[in-house]
């Protein structure tokens, strides 16, 4: 009963983004209204399936076949929904953040007298509607649709000032980013289609299953050349990587990810922090079936990951500005979530896609609400104190950054840990999961000190501005949501406390055996079984037994993290901090300018440019010249010839004299005339 | 008088190389030609032209009829009689003046500007026409 | 009897100074006496045939050819008064406006 309104899910946000596009102007708040309505009923519906999915019901249909193949070729391009435990639990994540950025919108932008309002909200919803529309994907082809489209909508959103200089070129460049990205992924795409004839995600007919039928030998894939069966399944995981690695901005193309901050802090809370760049990782959780048989992809992913995260945390411990920690905070869990599913803990990188939805979106929302207090001041060397003047919003950032700094027992701490435990695990059978696994864990003391240095220099210390002094008093619309995602941020983390099973036996994975009901092939254990036999991967012991193993990479972790805490604590937690980070010298200029990845990127382009250059030059000097040649040939021999007419008619006599004894000669030797 | 605007000689050549042509064309086919076929002695053959001016099949010399050819001849000539008048007339006037007949002396009573000097009188008499002829 | 090719080589002669004539003189006039030339070496032609051939079409057709001749003439020396009259001068080579 509750899959036939499935299509209500995408269709109510859709209906919201007509609605604010066409009638906005006319609306008392410009289109919030219809948005909070449609994301609150898409809410409710996302809920209803979630019921409805316990159990393990799985819920796979067809839409609409807006394609069939001709002849040979028995594929067909469909639009359908796969509704399992994966896929109902994000679309759960994905409405409940968007309901409360709704919500929050209507304090950060139109209490703050912002205009243009009606498009702010039509992108919003055709953003929420695409990213519903993206999750429910049966096929990789309705999901690459609408992952372009989200890409779309995060250009819409980023670029919404774009009277100022900065939105539009951080717009661009987020979109030229991610779509280098999809350019592989749409290579992959077709790549899927060629090999298997089908892009399905699930069931016995879809191509994760008929790839692993491949391996074994029992089903005939299409190969280009003479390369090998895993070979090319390789080739196609990493072909379709390039799109995640865009979208979930890891190394390399994570560079738009801090310029898209130039958005309002709402966008970037939904977008940029909790669904889009999640929906990367989501795609590789989807079809992780596909992936587990290719240990190569496997360690790549994992190694990009752990590099990202250590590589993102080392460039937000000197950022001043509030939203740019926040973003390369984003950039470095995102690197987390990969490495988990490098490791091949499909469950450890879900359960940190949900607790990092909500305290990222928790982070991002706070920071918004001190945005708005400092008047759009977002340099923290200028706040300072504010935590007695904003309490609420104070209360709730503590928690959402004790939960992405990973201090137990809010619920950051239960997935990362997760994550490094079975990276670890893993990893004493594998050099490379385990080089990702130090990465990881190197990240997290610079995790925690770059996040309670942020919290450290906005609310303690004595204020330092006039602004902070006395902030702008914030309304219930932006505390409302603040609170929901601060209970969220504490909470979250019960649902799967692994350790303390661990520990003392009793019940409490709840996540994991969510994920582990469901369809045939699309479960946790399946996973499991696949990636013992195709990838290789075991599970290691350290000092003799799995509770020793647990407890040490438990203790590693939050020791780390709490000695970042202190640290932070030591540096930043004083009446008049000082930028101690200029006691890093050169690596504090190389640090705060990335690494130079925008500035290479940038040369990277130029030399397209370059290339572009050569082909244009190709193009106007060969292929016109070639053209124009021909029509000079015309033009000159017309100019020359045109001369014989001197008007003299002397020399027209003359003329006429020669041809006439040419003929004549010519008539003579032919017909005998001179013999 | 002698021509002193005499142009450049050498387009000239062309012309003895067409003699030339021609001579080698006439010389090569000389022998083909045979004997020529005569006039019968005791014909007259101005009067069988006469004959075949008018298509009188009166005389022994074969010919084509050409009477049709003398009638428009005859049209032609008088066109071309008045034709040359009237290029001959000046434009600049709206009255018809013709060349003065009295050897381009000026005649003081007609005050026409610039008129028709040494190009020579036109003759205004009718269309000449070439006669049969009297033997 | 004199051969035919005797004939032919003077009516060819006779047309190549005539063409001699047309490419090298300047003056309108002597152009046109030229023309007259040409004109006259083909109505030789005619004659030679005519007696070779022993038919009297070819000295008619001279007949005809020699009054059109006279009336070429007359009409020719019009249109050298109207060239007179635009140009000022007779001089074939000073009309040239009609070119390139």
């Amino acid at each position: 009963m509750a899959f036939d309104f499935v299509p209500a899910i995408v269709l109510l946000p859709f209906v919201s983004f007509l609605v604010a596009l066409f009638f906005g102007k006319k609306m008392p708040k410009r289109g919030a209204y219809g948005g909070i309505v449609a994301t609150a009923g898409a809410l409710a519906v996302s809920i209803w399936v979630l019921l409805s999915v316990r159990g393990g019901n799985v819920h796979e249909v067809t839409y609409y076949t807006w394609a069939t193949g001709v002849g040979d070729q028995p594929w067909e391009l469909t639009f359908g929904a796969l509704i399992d435990p994966l896929s109902s639990l994000m679309l759960v994540i994905v409405t409940l953040i968007a309901l409360l950025v709704h919500v929050f919108s209507l304090g950060y932008m139109n209490d703050e007298g912002e205009t243009d309002l009606p498009r702010y909200y039509a992108g919003l919803g055709l953003f929420t509607a695409s990213m519903l529309g993206f999750v429910i994907a049966d096929n990789l082809l309705m999901a690459f649709m609408f992952f372009e489209l989200v890409g779309l909508c995060s250009f819409l959103l980023i670029g919404f000032w774009y009277r100022r200089d900065a939105p539009p070129s951080a717009a661009k460049k987020a979109f030229l980013v991610t779509r280098f990205g999809d350019y592989f992924f749409l290579i992959g795409v077709v790549a899927v289609f060629t090999t298997f004839g089908t892009a399905a995600f699930a069931g016995p007919e879809s191509f994760p299953a008929l790839a692993e039928q491949a391996l074994n030998g029992n089903f005939d894939v299409w190969t280009p050349g003479d390369l090998g069966v895993e070979t090319w399944f390789t080739i196609i995981g990493l072909l379709i990587l390039g799109g995640v690695i865009g979208k979930s901005a890891q190394f390399p193309l994570h560079t738009w990810l801090p310029d898209a901050m130039q958005g309002p802090t709402p966008v970037s809370a939904l977008i940029h922090a909790a669904t889009m760049v999640a929906a990367g990782v989501y795609l590789v959780a989807r079809m992780y079936g596909f992936y587990v048989l290719t240990p190569t992809t496997m360690a790549i992913i994992a190694l990009v990951g752990g590099f990202t995260a250590l590589f993102a945390a080392t460039m937000g411990v000197v950022k001043k500005e509030i939203k740019q920690v926040l973003a390369y905070s984003t950039i470095s869990q995102y690197g987390y979530m990969m490495l988990a599913l490098g490791a091949g803990s499909y469950v450890a990188a879900t359960f940190h896609l949900m607790t990092h939805a909500f305290f990222k979106a928790l982070l991002f929302l706070g920071a918004g609400a001190v945005i708005i207090a400092m008047h759009h001041n977002e340099n923290m060397w200028d706040m300072g104190g504010l935590k007695d003047k904003m309490p609420v919003t104070y209360l709730t950032f503590l928690a959402g950054s004790l939960a992405l700094a990973g201090i137990a027992p809010f619920s950051g701490f239960w997935s990362k840990d997760e994550i490094l435990y079975e990276a670890f695990i893993h990893g004493l059978n594998d050099p490379i999961l385990l080089a990702g696994w130090v990465m990881g864990l190197l990240a997290v003391p610079v995790t925690a000190f770059y996040t309670f240095r942020m919290v450290f220099l906005t609310f303690h210390g004595n204020p330092r501005t006039e602004t902070a002094r006395n902030p702008e008093p914030l309304g219930w619309n932006v505390k409302g949501p603040l609170s929901v995602l601060g209970v969220l941020a504490v909470v979250a983390g019960f649902v799967n406390m692994v350790p303390v099973q661990k520990l003392t036996g009793i019940e409490l994975d709840y996540l994991t055996q969510w994920l582990d009901s469901g369809a045939e092939g699309l479960t946790y254990s399946g996973y499991n079984a696949l990636l013992a036999e195709y990838a290789g991967y075991e599970a290691g012991v350290v000092a003799g037994s799995e509770t020793t193993t647990l407890l040490i990479a438990a203790g590693l972790g939050l020791g780390l993290a709490v000695v970042g805490v202190l640290v932070a604590l030591a540096l930043y937690n004083v009446d008049e901090p000082v930028e101690h980070t200029d006691k890093l010298g050169d690596a504090k200029t190389v640090l705060y300018n990335n690494y130079y990845q925008d500035e290479f990127q940038v040369w990277l382009s130029a030399r397209t440019q370059d290339v572009a250059g050569g082909a244009d030059t190709f193009d106007q000097g060969v292929v016109d010249g070639v053209v124009n040649g021909v029509s000079s040939v015309s033009l000159v021999s017309g100019d020359r010839i045109r001369r014989i007419q001197t008007g003299i008619v002397g020399n027209y006599a003359l003329l006429l004299t020669l041809g006439l004894t040419a003929l004549l000669v010519v008539f003579g030797l032919l017909g005998g005339w001179f013999v | 008088m002698t021509d002193t605007s005499r142009g450049s000689r050498k387009p000239g050549v062309a012309a003895v190389a067409l003699f030339g042509v021609l001579v080698a064309v006439i010389l090569s086919s000389a022998s083909g030609f045979g004997d020529p076929t005569g006039f019968p002695a005791d014909e007259s053959v101005v009067h069988n032209i006469g004959y075949a001016l008018f298509d009188i099949e009166l005389g022994e010399i074969a010919s084509e009829g050409f009477l049709a050819a003398f009638l428009i001849i005859a049209l032609a000539l008088d066109v071309a009689l008045d034709s040359a008048v009237y290029l001959a007339k000046q434009e600049d006037e709206g009255s018809v003046v013709s060349a003065l007949t009295d050897g381009g002396r000026d005649i003081a009573s007609t005050d026409s500007p610039g008129s028709v000097d040494a190009s020579g009188t036109t003759d205004s008499q009718s269309a000449v026409d070439s006669d049969g002829g009297e033997p | 009897m004199v051969p035919l090719e005797y004939y032919l080589l003077l009516s060819s002669a006779i047309f190549c100074i005539g063409l001699f004539g047309i490419l090298t003189r300047r003056n309108a006039l002597y152009f046109l006496m030229s023309v007259e030339l040409m004109m006259n070496a083909a109505i030789l032609n005619l004659v030679a045939f005519s007696f070779h051939w022993g038919n009297l079409t070819g000295q008619t057709f001279a007949l005809f050819a020699i009054a059109l001749a006279a009336a070429e003439v007359a009409v020719g020396i019009g249109i050298i008064l109207a060239l007179y009259r635009n140009f000022g001068d007779i001089d074939v080579m000073e009309a040239a406006t009609m070119r390139w």
